[in-house]
């Protein structure tokens, strides 16, 4: 466990040293991850599926904010509809408008997680999305994962009745219009979806915001759980044609997933939980205190031999240590000797 | 002089620690929320919820009437077929009730999420005015000096 505290430490070092590089890193990839799986399931409009179109689209998506990106992937897919169907386009487009004037208008900077949705449902990992946004998120995060839903099983049923949707004639435009409108809203997999992401997003939160030990492992298992007898149940229930190698798959995915997260985002220490009681005038106080878990990366020591006198400089290296501290029995020995000068009152001042 | 606060090497190039860390939170401010916060706070509370769920509410009735318009292509035939005037009205009734429901849900929460917008938003701005003032008492020390 301290080896991926020390390497959790090592990580926050990299990304407060290169953060710039880093998130326009990852911008970049998922943008050519998500303008990849655009155009790879529903490429109709030739240039814009262009390898050329994907790498340039990503590229300068990454200079731009990521609501940007968003509104770049919703322009691509309509512009794919509208070489399919120009009325497919403009239901599209409406189901998109109805998507920013019930939600987006009043959390812009929200609509990646729209993105973020979309994405693991077309890689076959649906249920990351419930553990990953109960954890991080708010019950509030249920819209945005909805709409990535809705927008996948759109993108879908698109890619699957592309033939049949291409009918010249108008009456097979109006017969399509109205098939398409109707399989997008009522698809009994997507609600079937919808309900098992939202189920799980509210069972992940409900238990991560209790004051239980563990809750962040709990909730992770319990949201895991809960999304695969639903969308088992629904599946029976509603014989729909959901893969089950894909749900327990994408589920414990989804719980290991939760299990970084919380190393990442909520490292304590439940072994010196201190429940303590007090009270004032109004109320009684009952405060559940648990230790965050704190790790500094290893200090490497320089010796310096000058003319005069030996000298000991301990210094804090920004990148060439990173690379010393490998194994457990180091981090648990470097942890010792520095509880031990703590206690001791050994322990050097660090030079400004 | 309280030297402990200055960092750097030489005595000409001595920076002042409080006033780096004071004109960086003003500057990461500016570039986070600066623009939208001074928009915002130019507004009293009330007129800036109320303008704000105005709008909103313009918003949701064009959102219905499309959601509406998507529903009837997809279901309006089947919904049409032996019609009599009891049933459009039913259907009449549901669709301003629901319009009604919107309404009301939307603007309650609308006008809660502007109010609280707005506080934060002078909250922020009053934060930043005070750190710009300190900057500012620090130089004319400096001057003084």
């Amino acid at each position: 466990m301290s080896t991926l505290l020390v390497w959790r430490e090592k990580l926050q070092r990299i990304y407060a040293l290169y953060s710039i590089y880093i998130q326009k890193g990852l911008q970049f990839v998922t943008g050519l991850v998500l303008f990849w799986v655009i155009n790879s399931n529903i490429g109709f409009m030739k240039p814009a599926s262009s390898v050329f179109c994907t790498l340039g689209l990503a590229v300068i998506c990454t200079f731009l904010p990521m609501t940007i990106t968003v509104l770049a992937a919703t322009a691509l897919i309509l512009a794919h509809f509208y070489a399919l169907s120009l009325p497919i386009a403009l239901v599209a487009l409406v189901i998109f408008i109805l998507m920013y004037i019930f939600y987006f208008r009043f959390t812009p900077k929200k609509a990646w997680l729209v993105l973020i949705s979309g994405l693991a449902f077309s890689l076959k990992i649906p249920f990351v999305i419930p553990i990953a946004f109960g954890l991080l998120g708010s019950p509030v995060w249920i819209v945005p994962a909805s709409c990535g839903i809705i927008t996948y099983y759109m993108t879908d049923y698109v890619k699957v009745s592309a033939a049949a949707l291409k009918e010249a004639d108008a009456s097979g435009i109006a017969a399509n219009l109205m098939s398409f409108t109707k399989q997008v809203l009522a698809s009994k997999e997507m609600w079937l979806m919808v309900m098992a992401v939202t189920i799980g997003i509210l069972v992940v939160n409900f238990v991560r915001t209790r004051g239980v030990d563990h809750s962040w492992k709990i909730a992770s298992a319990a949201g895991a759980a809960v999304t695969v007898v639903v969308s088992a149940a629904g599946n029976i229930v509603l014989s729909t044609n959901i893969s089950y190698i894909e749900i327990i798959l994408s589920a414990v995915l989804g719980a290991v997933t939760g299990l970084v997260l919380e190393l990442l985002f909520f490292s304590v220490d439940y072994s010196r939980t201190e429940n303590i009681q007090f009270e004032d005038d109004e109320y009684y106080y009952y405060v559940k205190a648990v230790p965050k878990v704190g790790v500094a990366v290893p200090e490497k020591k320089v010796k310096r031999i000058t003319e005069n006198q030996p000298q000991e400089t301990t210094v804090i290296r920004e990148d060439a240590d990173l690379n010393n501290i490998n194994t457990e029995n180091d981090a648990d020995d470097i942890l010792l000797t520095r509880s031990l000068s703590k206690e001791l009152g050994l322990e050097k001042q660090r030079p400004e | 002089m309280d030297f402990g606060k200055y960092i750097g090497g030489r005595e000409d190039v001595m920076l002042d620690k409080r006033k780096i860390r004071l004109m960086t939170r003003a500057a990461i401010y500016e570039k986070n929320y600066g623009e939208e916060d001074f928009k915002i706070s130019s507004y009293y509370k009330k007129d800036y919820s109320s303008l704000n769920t105005w709008v909103t509410l313009i918003w949701i009735t064009v959102g219905y009437g499309l959601a509406v318009a998507v529903l009837f292509l997809g279901w309006g035939e089947a919904a049409m077929e032996g019609i009599t005037l009891a049933k459009l009205f039913v259907f009449a009734a549901v669709a301003i009730g629901a319009y009604v429901s919107l309404l009301i849900a939307y603007g309650i929460g609308a006008g809660s999420f502007y109010k609280n917008k707005h506080i934060k938003a002078k909250q922020r701005v009053k934060k930043y005015l005070r750190d710009l003032s300190r900057i500012e008492k620090i130089n004319n020390k400096k001057e003084i000096n």
